[in-house]
């Protein structure tokens, strides 16, 4: 019995210092699992890159092209129909996109699958700062989002003072050809040209962007015309005056500050529009600024 | 009860003629001085080179384009409802509108940077290869058959638009603008060589159709009651959708789908100048020709210095108005 006794007492010991160990290892709340984002907008994902973020990002819509380590990921489509399946397939927990209309059914749908959208106005220029703050914010980069938008603002206050005493040139900004298509006050191209010391050809059209009157162009003479139409793979970009060059009375083309550019490297109000806005300087006011570099024409990335 | 209409007289004819002949020259001129430019005539005069460019080799050329494009789709309209004795009838639906914007579409998304360029000879060619699609597939043993016409033409159009949406999906973002504002229709200003293209072709083309007024009028009594009355119905059957498929494409080619014209138009002048196709044909030229330009003045200048394009003025006006006619037409049928 005494053995009997031991064993039994040194069994309950066992089972007490078992039971403490367990107390003491009771696991944690599981932790969060990491977000899994996919990331319809171009603009947003130069932000998630530009606040170290892309490791979070899983997918992406068709028409982010910049930066390379995110265009790599995979595919789910374009804003207004992006692929449910691929998605979910990719385990996606947050849904970045656009704010537009085009989007709202996608969003919808998304939402309705528990899938976190998070909707962005990049149409505009305070929409753009916005939305860098919001994902800093929601993705817990807070500080490198405000130093972000800081550090643009106060570009772009430094330029405005430089160019607030030169004289406004009309600007006009294509971003189609055919039928011709402008952009028009509230778009960020209307806010880059006019912190470069441009006038929007514009100003006065309806809508960020619009169906423009080739009449009205040819009649307001524009004296820079920055255009960013043609983004086929290989298009010729620099100072040249394209299909511009048909029309030799208007000032832009006599002066020779007709600028095609890659629409890539300033359709996309994001993190690099302080440099779209320096290069805008150096369209609209050459002779201030110096001419344009080859890294103000063609893709981000391809300098 | 409406009162029957009295039989066209010359002098009645004469005067819806020249009625809208005075409308059409209205709505030229209104066009022509009217822009978004605000630049005028006068400022030519003054030797302004940019109103020369403005008003020579933009306006005035659109404006006429516009006259063209109109008149001919409403001839083409007339001329169809009056050979399918049936008022829905328009010039879109022969499938060649179909060919023609696939064409289009597909010169812009395969052409590259030439896609553009080659739009109106592409579209141009794409209603051609409808043409013949549509005319070999409707005639059996040597006859074009008028519902095999109208299915083989709904089928093509369904078709070519299921393939534009495929070189929709395809697309890039700029060609995608370029397709999507060629769907909806709208006016360029066209060189001098286009302009006589299309001019010569509305010509020869309603020429040959209102040769056949008289065959419409014949037909309004049946096939039967035409052929007893002289008609070669195979003749006018392939005639009509030959010369109405010119008119069409030349219209695709150049504006894209304008919609609502060739229906619209033959309707309400049918109903205002009555059925015979002698008045209705060449009213139809000058009323389509001086609607388009009409509506083409209201989409440069509504909203200027945006644009909008010509296609969906002429709906937003065409829709309503075609639907108040159709419940007009019920109110006034007969009962029973």
């Amino acid at each position: 019995m005494p053995h009997g006794g031991r064993r039994a007492r040194s069994g309950f010991a066992l089972a007490g210092a078992l039971l403490l160990a367990a107390c003491r290892a009771a696991p944690a709340p599981p932790a969060a699992p990491s977000p899994r984002v996919v990331v319809m907008a171009p603009a947003a994902a130069e932000t998630f890159a530009a606040l170290g973020l892309s490791g979070l990002v899983v997918g992406v819509g068709d028409f982010v092209t910049y930066p390379p380590e995110l265009a790599a990921r995979p595919r789910v489509g374009g804003y207004d129909a992006p692929n449910p399946e691929r998605l979910l397939a990719l385990g996606a927990t947050h849904f970045v996109t656009s704010a537009s209309e085009a989007a709202a059914a996608s969003r919808a749908r998304l939402a309705a699958l528990g899938v976190e959208v998070i909707a962005l106005d990049g149409a505009s220029w305070e929409g753009a700062l916005a939305g860098m703050a919001a994902l800093g914010a929601r993705f817990g980069r807070e500080e490198a989002a405000a130093a972000l938008v800081g550090g643009i603002e106060t570009r772009i206050a430094r330029l405005r003072e430089r160019t607030g005493t030169l004289p406004r040139r009309r600007v006009l900004c294509a971003v189609g050809r055919d039928p011709l298509y402008a952009a028009g006050p509230g778009s960020h191209f209307d806010a880059l040209l006019t912190a470069a010391g441009g006038e929007n050809l514009f100003a006065d059209g309806h809508g960020t962007y619009l169906l423009a009157s080739l009449e009205a162009v040819l009649a307001r003479g524009p004296e820079v015309i920055v255009d960013s139409a043609d983004n086929r793979p290989g298009a010729p970009y620099g100072a040249l005056s394209g299909l511009w060059g048909q029309w030799p009375l208007l000032p832009a083309v006599a002066a020779g500050r007709v600028w095609q550019v890659s629409p890539d490297r300033y359709a996309v109000p994001g993190p690099r529009l302080a440099e779209m806005a320096e290069a805008f300087a150096r369209f609209v006011h050459p002779e201030r600024f110096g001419p344009p570099t080859a890294a103000d024409f063609g893709p981000p990335g391809g300098e | 009860m409406r009162r029957p209409r009295p039989p066209l007289s010359a002098r009645r004819a004469a005067g819806w003629l020249a009625g809208l002949g005075a409308l059409l020259l209205l709505a030229v001129a209104a066009g022509a001085a009217l822009g978004a430019s605000g630049l005028a005539w006068r400022d030519l005069a003054a030797g302004d080179g940019t109103a020369r460019l403005v008003l020579l080799e933009v306006r005035l050329p659109r404006v006429l384009l516009a006259a063209l494009l109109g008149g001919g789709l409403a001839v083409a309209g007339a001329a169809l409802q009056g050979l399918f004795r049936n008022p829905l009838a328009d010039p879109y639906v022969l499938g060649i509108a179909g060919g023609a914007s696939l064409g289009g579409v597909l010169a812009v998304v395969l052409a590259g940077a030439a896609g553009a360029r080659l739009v109106p000879a592409a579209a141009f060619a794409g209603a051609l290869g409808a043409l013949v699609l549509v005319e070999r597939l409707a005639t059996s043993r040597g006859r074009l058959d008028l519902y095999a016409l109208l299915l083989t033409g709904a089928v093509l159009n369904a078709f070519s638009g299921a393939l534009i949406f495929f070189l929709q999906s395809v697309a890039s973002s700029e060609q995608l603008h370029a397709i999507v504002f060629y769907l909806i229709g709208r006016l360029p200003s066209p060189p001098p060589r286009t302009l006589l293209f299309t001019a010569l072709a509305t010509a020869v083309a309603t020429a040959a159709l209102v040769r056949r007024a008289c065959d419409y009028n014949a037909l309004a009594l049946g096939e039967e009651g035409a052929a007893q009355l002289g008609v070669d119905l195979e003749r006018l059957k392939r005639a009509t959708f030959g010369w109405a498929s010119l008119l069409t494409a030349v219209a695709v080619a150049a504006a894209g789908p304008i919609g609502f014209v060739g229906l619209l138009l033959p309707h309400l002048l049918r109903l205002a100048a009555g059925p015979d196709h002698r008045l209705l044909l060449p009213a139809a030229l000058l009323g389509g020709g001086a609607f388009l330009v009409l509506a083409d003045l209201a989409a440069r200048t509504l909203l200027a210095p945006n644009e909008l394009p010509v296609g969906v003025l002429t709906a937003l006006l065409g829709g309503p108005f075609f639907l108040w006619l159709l419940r007009r037409r019920a109110r006034e049928a007969p009962d029973g």
